[in-house]
């Protein structure tokens, strides 16, 4: 390549580059995406868990403690209440966690949606731009070659 | 196997940089400047901080799942 057309190759070349970074950022945007709702979606699983085992242990404590009410000698019930109390801190732990992932998202969304904006409206203006700046280079060294 | 996507992310603007930096080293008229003023810079700076922004909140959802691990 002679030196006269090397800022042309330049620009072809990073007008290429702009391309994949197009594609390639698209693709980072939508995995993004997928990972908040994987996390979401694990996070629902874990609420709906935790929620369904403090029903059991809770069924479990009346149990015992309806038991204990009949018998004489009252039954021990502290392994279930303890258990209950552990199932209602898991979960609010895990609501918790899924008010914040719901609340960051949200801030996050802003961000990712001029992101978007950017590798969709931007970044092919400024593949144009460069195309047009190829062209008239391009142009203007046939017009100092002259004819022929 | 895809790995975080903020990090394939950054590599991908760490290639692009590179590409211009090579671009710049032949391409130095006004119009080159232009570009660089309206084009490059704020491609950048907004692509840096998406990514940024992008960190934070996985590593948020990491947290999140370790923390409801029990």
């Amino acid at each position: 390549m002679t030196r006269v057309h090397a800022d042309i190759e330049a620009l072809k070349g990073f007008r290429e580059a702009l391309v994949r970074f197009r594609y390639a950022e698209r693709e980072v945007a939508e995995r993004a995406d997928d990972a908040i709702e994987a996390t979401r979606a694990s996070l629902a699983a874990k609420a709906s868990g935790w929620q369904a085992r403090l029903e059991q242990d809770r069924a479990a404590l009346e149990a015992c403690q309806a038991t204990a009410a009949q018998e004489e000698a009252p039954a021990d019930c502290s392994a279930y209440a303890r258990a209950v109390q552990q199932s209602a801190e898991r979960l609010e732990q895990v609501r918790g966690w899924q008010q914040r992932v719901d609340q960051d998202a949200s801030e996050f969304r802003g961000t990712a949606s001029g992101f978007r904006d950017l590798l969709e409206t931007s970044v092919p203006r400024a593949e144009n731009q460069l195309q047009a700046a190829a062209a008239s280079l391009e142009a203007a060294r046939r017009v100092e070659a002259g004819p022929g | 196997m895809y790995g975080r996507p903020d990090r394939d992310g950054e590599e991908q603007l760490g290639l692009l940089g590179s590409a211009w930096e090579n671009t710049a080293q032949h391409w130095q008229d006004g119009v080159a400047r232009q570009f660089e003023t309206d084009h490059w810079a704020p491609l950048a700076e907004r692509s840096r901080a998406y990514l940024g922004a992008l960190r934070t909140l996985l590593d948020m959802l990491e947290t999140a799942e370790r923390d409801t691990e029990f």
